[in-house]
């Protein structure tokens, strides 16, 4: 369909004005929490890494403390701990939610409604109030799912819960439970930018419930599966609280530095090696960053297309 | 065409733009002045100098309002917090943060953890003030050497310990009358009974080491060197007789579930071993058990329970046993109370001795309190018989080649061997893993380590 010279201009001047009198109100809206994004997140970001590539006394010294601190004994392994714990998390993060808003989606309104409500109640449990629950779930001797925990964990004791071989499962599963509720109410709101029309011509066309779903609906929120995949790395490999607590509840049964973020901790606090840890925090926002980079560009998610 | 493509907005959008962009930050703006200003406030409030802030982990509480009690005039701000024991980094933590921001810090502090004097007193924390002139030689002179000792660094005195943990032989009078058994005196007497109780009597049990303390328990005591200062080097060796031959003599008990890895602090522990059923024949264990295990935690009857003395290795003199804990009183240096900080410290270990339900749990270190405790304690009902002999000559037999150092080893025996043993591996083979990982965390502490 090709317009006359004079409708296209006057179409952009439209879309000229529309655009003109968007930006103050997208700007009001963002403004307030500018300055807390630069005063608590961009600052300090630069602060650790001015900190990474100094000493105490503030002279430079390059990349001497990730060399330090990468030849630390515990740095490897809490490495170790987070990629396999971030795999198992993400991995099941994104097939189970993904496929949980699917079936909400297909399926009637009102069970729909009160099954989003459910998975979400779990996610409004502050982290650290979760881990405290899941602290009485993971005592075969209190815990109501002690069933499970002999058949699927195989352990009698809390002790046994909590070895070290299960521990990134026993993270991922509080972490889920936790995480899993908030996405896929987001998820589900992706789905319903799928216009209704698409989904009828599918239908007409012969599609089962199952090619929708997968055909039509998955590759339409690629963008919002990327955007989770994005978020849940960076919190995933930055994992604390539930390590943490763990840590304190059973009387250092779990060792203090089983993730990287804890390893900085123990670094600031116990030796007062605030060098070290920032050079740790810089590694994790690096691999982060580089994640976020790669799946932007596989999925062109900042790529505007109708 | 090119009317609109690239202009400018037009004026009137300007102008409104960044009147909404001025306003935004104006309320930013005055909500950070806000926030800031009451946060100071705050903190003037406290700077009184006849305020005095003492940081306590629970059990201690009483004694800080005790001492609020008896001194009306004296304003006490009492903040509880989790004692920083088991390894624990909470101290560090504080004490970090106080000394960026240069306020903050507490007048007196208790800490269940009986090494942290050592890294407070040293850079880069710097946070103990020494006790010297604040408290008199005199009074000083009555807690035992020992315990004098672990509160000197650097030739220093740094803190004084509240109470004394002296590892003696726990035993269940009754069980023992009604098996017909003898109490043990030599660990060898121990080990054999707990064979003999795995095929006679299954069920009960000698001890435990699924404590994050249990090294201190069997391997302290008979003097191990895992922790022990040679010059200006930290010897570390697992590899020595003295704990291998300990590690031979618990493989058999542990296996055969006469010493179980588990926590006396766990509900798994009570539910199968504690309670008006229990099954706790003997318990190697500090001298705060008392009451405070048997009694509060494991709900073991009154008439069962007493204190016999520490086990002998073989016919090895001197006797010597181990310690689990001791905590110390520490002064902040940057006090501005420190008379009323050393009035408190001084209250709460030589005064302090209230009678009864609410008796001290500990073992007071200062010697004349121990003496008023110790007559209290022997005629304490709950105990099926006198305590207070075992107690008194266990506690100069703490063994002292086990010095203390600036990093925890409590969470390296919980993570290196405990959850390895509850796996089902022996403790022979986890004494190097032990050691190895010890020696690591003392390298990164700073430690130069030997390792023979």
């Amino acid at each position: 369909m090709v317009m006359a010279p004079d409708m296209v201009a006057v179409r952009r001047a439209q879309a000229a004005r529309m655009r003109g009198l968007r930006v103050p109100h997208g700007v009001l809206f963002v403004a307030p929490y500018l300055p807390f994004l630069v005063g608590f997140g961009i600052l300090p970001m630069l602060y650790a890494l001015y900190l990474a590539v100094t000493n105490d006394s503030g002279s430079w010294v390059g990349i001497d403390n990730f060399v330090r601190t990468v030849r630390d004994y515990r740095f490897l392994p809490a490495f170790g701990h987070i990629i396999l714990y971030t795999c198992v998390w993400l991995g099941s993060l994104i097939v189970i939610v993904v496929a949980l808003a699917l079936l909400l989606h297909g399926r009637a309104n009102r069970t729909s409604s009160t099954f989003r409500f459910l998975f979400y109640i779990p996610g409004a449990l502050a982290g650290a109030s979760s881990v405290l629950v899941w602290l009485f779930m993971l005592d075969p001797v209190v815990s109501p799912g002690s069933f499970l925990l002999h058949h699927l964990l195989g352990s009698e004791l809390f002790v046994e819960s909590i070895a070290p071989g299960k521990l990134p499962f026993v993270f991922a599963m509080i972490a889920f439970w936790t995480g899993a509720g908030g996405w896929i109410v987001v998820m589900y709101g992706a789905l319903n930018t799928i216009p209704d029309e698409l989904e009828e011509a599918a239908r007409i066309d012969g599609a089962g419930p199952l090619t929708v779903a997968l055909r039509l609906k998955l590759p339409l929120i690629r963008k919002w599966i990327a955007y989770m995949t994005i978020l849940a790395f960076a919190t995933g490999t930055q994992l604390f609280v539930e390590p943490q607590l763990v840590n304190q509840a059973s009387l250092g049964l779990v060792p203090d530095t089983w993730s990287s973020n804890q390893l900085a901790f123990q670094l600031a606090f116990r030796y007062g090696d605030f060098n070290g840890a920032a050079a740790i925090a810089v590694d994790l926002i690096a691999i982060g960053l580089i994640a976020a980079v790669l799946i932007v560009m596989r999925t062109g998610l900042f790529r505007t297309e109708d | 065409m090119r009317l609109l493509k690239g202009s400018a907005p037009p004026r009137s959008l300007l102008r409104s733009f960044r009147r909404s962009v001025l306003a935004s930050l104006a309320v930013t703006g005055v909500v950070a002045i806000a926030a800031c200003s009451s946060g100071s406030a705050n903190s003037s409030s406290n700077q009184g100098s006849t305020d005095l802030t003492v940081w306590v982990d629970s059990v201690r509480m009483p004694v800080a309002e005790a001492y609020a009690k008896a001194h009306p005039n004296q304003h006490v701000n009492i903040v509880t917090f989790d004692g920083d024991g088991n390894g624990a980094s909470t101290l560090q933590t504080k004490i970090q943060l106080w000394n960026r921001t240069g306020s903050g810090w507490p007048d007196v502090v208790f800490s269940e953890q009986v090494n942290d004097p050592v890294w407070m007193a040293q850079k880069p924390f710097d946070f103990a003030a020494p006790l010297k002139d604040l408290i008199s030689a005199n009074l000083l002179s009555q807690w035992p050497a020992a315990s004098t000792a672990q509160c000197t660094i650097n030739g220093e005195l740094y803190c004084v310990q509240d109470n004394l943990a002296q590892v003696v032989l726990w035993v269940n009078k009754k069980l023992m009358d009604q098996f017909g058994y003898t109490v043990p005196k030599t660990w060898q007497e121990w080990a054999a009974l707990g064979t003999k109780v795995a095929a006679e009597h299954p069920g009960y049990i000698v001890g435990n080491i699924g404590d994050s303390f249990g090294h201190w328990i069997y391997l302290w005591g008979n003097k191990c060197p895992l922790e022990q200062f040679q010059g200006d080097k930290l010897l570390i060796n697992p590899a020595d007789s003295h704990c291998t031959r300990v590690a031979t003599m618990l493989d058999p008990l542990i296996k055969n579930g006469s010493v179980p890895p588990l926590s006396v602090f766990t509900p798994d522990f009570a539910q199968k071993y504690g309670g008006a059923n229990d099954k706790v024949l003997l318990m190697p264990g500090p001298a705060w058990y008392a009451q405070a295990l048997f009694d509060q935690t494991l709900h073991i009857p009154a008439g069962q329970i007493t204190a016999a003395a520490a086990l002998q290795w073989e016919n090895e003199t001197p006797i010597t046993t181990g310690q689990v804990g001791g905590g110390p009183w520490i002064i902040s240096r940057h006090s501005k109370n420190l008379k009323g900080a050393a009035d408190f410290v001084v209250w709460a270990t030589t005064v302090f001795n209230p009678t009864g339900q609410d008796a001290r749990p500990g073992y007071p270190a200062y010697a004349p309190l121990a003496d008023a405790w110790l007559s209290a304690q022997a005629s304490n009902s709950y105990f099926a018989a006198d305590p207070t002999p075992a107690l008194k000559s266990a506690a100069s037999q703490v063994w002292a080649g086990w010095n203390l150092v600036t990093y925890p080893d409590q969470p390296v025996w919980s993570n290196t061997v405990i959850t390895q043993l509850v796996a089902g591996k022996s403790l022979s083979s986890l004494l190097q893993p032990f050691g190895d990982a010890l020696a690591q965390a003392a390298q990164a502490s700073g430690y130069t380590v030997a390792r023979q």
